[in-house]
């Protein structure tokens, strides 16, 4: 008799468990179910949200940039994908998509005078021009553009330097040599040998190397008639980024 | 007339030093033949004497002491006559015919100009031509007698006109 009481308490004790067990589950289940309840409330929120502002994304950087980051903060990304809720209705991805052609179309058109090395002041300014006063765009947008754009291989980079930012697209890369000139490019305007190569701690070599490539793109240009002679660049040349 | 205005790469140092990559050399040499062919019809200039060139103004920026040196010079004018905008006078190549236009597209601005005026059937004189009243508000008013008359031998080889000799004057029928 207590050999089959002790069995039916291991068996009570088994049923017991797994009743806890599903009851845990169950829980967790539950609190799956509940959490990805939310979620999609909260993806319906958004694109609800999305949806009223439409106008007010298209229409304003500012708002157009909060709205990017409160997207990125939970993971969604209106930029990723060409299809979807957030391509088609709010034609967000379009908006970058276009403001980027419409950025390589300007690089490539100005490249023959400033070597495929633009400020991104430059770009902001020529492009919001031909765009109406309430579309304007914010170099915000543009950066994320070209961001956009490095994704399919566009060749185009952002680089940063002391108080600005440029824009180069020429094919092959700059090195960080090329970047770093370039930046003291911005700052002066032009340079001779011995002047970059004081102001960066460079050998004079290193710096002559540097500006043989940038002459061969035609970022630089030398000049001659300056004793030594000395090297401007288009691209921060003010008479050159505001012409025609 | 407007004053001329220069493009940025005018004021561009480096401009006036020939660039030594080839590429960026031929940029270069796009933007100065435009220059000087858009500053040679706004100031009326219809020929460069290379002796004298480097004092011409769009050859020299005085406000960047830069000019373009002799060689560069001679170099921007071989590229204007591969172009067809500049004519040699002769095999020297001293001097030259600055033609912002071809001689046959003034041809065609003088014959239509004719035929707004009823002059066709008549006779006229050169001089009315390019220095007469009744074309003071044409583009080709003033333009030099040599390219004028190149550009009515345009109109003759047309069939379009027949210059004619009247030992003093020169005229032309328009047909």
């Amino acid at each position: 008799m207590r050999r089959r009481a002790g069995v039916g308490a291991i068996q009570r004790q088994k049923i017991q468990q797994d009743k806890f067990k599903e009851k845990g589950s169950e829980i967790q289940e539950n609190q799956l179910e509940q959490m990805t309840l939310q979620m999609e409330k909260f993806r319906e929120n958004l694109e609800e949200f999305a949806t009223k502002h439409k106008n007010e994304i298209k229409k304003n950087p500012q708002f157009r940039k909060q709205f990017q980051e409160m997207c990125a903060s939970i993971g969604v990304d209106p930029l990723a994908s060409g299809k979807g809720f957030w391509c088609e209705m709010l034609g967000v991805g379009d908006f970058y998509y276009e403001l980027g052609v419409q950025m390589l179309e300007l690089c490539v058109a100005t490249s023959y005078r400033n070597g495929g090395v633009i400020l991104l002041e430059e770009v902001l300014r020529r492009l919001n021009q031909r765009r109406r006063p309430d579309n304007q765009i914010s170099s915000d947008d543009v950066v994320r553009a070209v961001k956009k754009l490095r994704v399919l291989g566009s060749g185009m980079e952002v680089v940063a330097t002391g108080s600005s930012q440029f824009i180069y697209s020429i094919p092959g890369e700059l090195s960080m040599d090329h970047t770093t000139l370039l930046q003291q490019a911005e700052t002066v305007g032009h340079m001779t040998v011995c002047s970059a190569a004081s102001s960066l701690g460079w050998t004079q070599e290193r710096v002559g190397r540097t500006l043989d490539h940038l002459l061969r793109v035609g970022i630089a240009w030398r000049d001659d008639q300056d004793r030594p002679a000395s090297f401007w660049f288009p691209a921060f040349f003010q008479q050159c980024t505001t012409a025609e | 007339m407007a004053e001329f205005e220069w493009p940025w790469q005018y004021s561009f140092p480096p401009f006036f030093t020939l660039q030594p990559n080839a590429d960026v050399r031929r940029t270069q040499l796009d933007s100065w033949c435009a220059l000087v062919v858009s500053w040679g019809k706004s100031n009326s200039v219809s020929q460069i004497d290379v002796t004298e060139a480097s004092s011409l103004p769009v050859f020299k920026n005085n406000a960047i002491s830069r000019a373009l040196p002799v060689d560069g010079i001679k170099v921007v004018l071989d590229e204007l006559a591969k172009r067809g905008n500049l004519e040699w006078t002769d095999k020297t190549r001293r001097r030259g015919y600055l033609l912002w236009r071809s001689p046959s597209e003034w041809g065609q601005q003088i014959y239509s100009w004719a035929q707004s005026t009823s002059r066709i059937n008549n006779v006229c004189t050169l001089y009315e031509i390019n220095q007469g009243d009744e074309s003071a508000d044409q583009e080709f008013h003033g333009l030099d007698g040599d390219i004028l008359l190149k550009a009515l031998k345009t109109l003759e080889v047309t069939g379009k006109a027949e210059l004619m000799d009247f030992g003093d004057n020169q005229g032309i029928k328009f047909l």
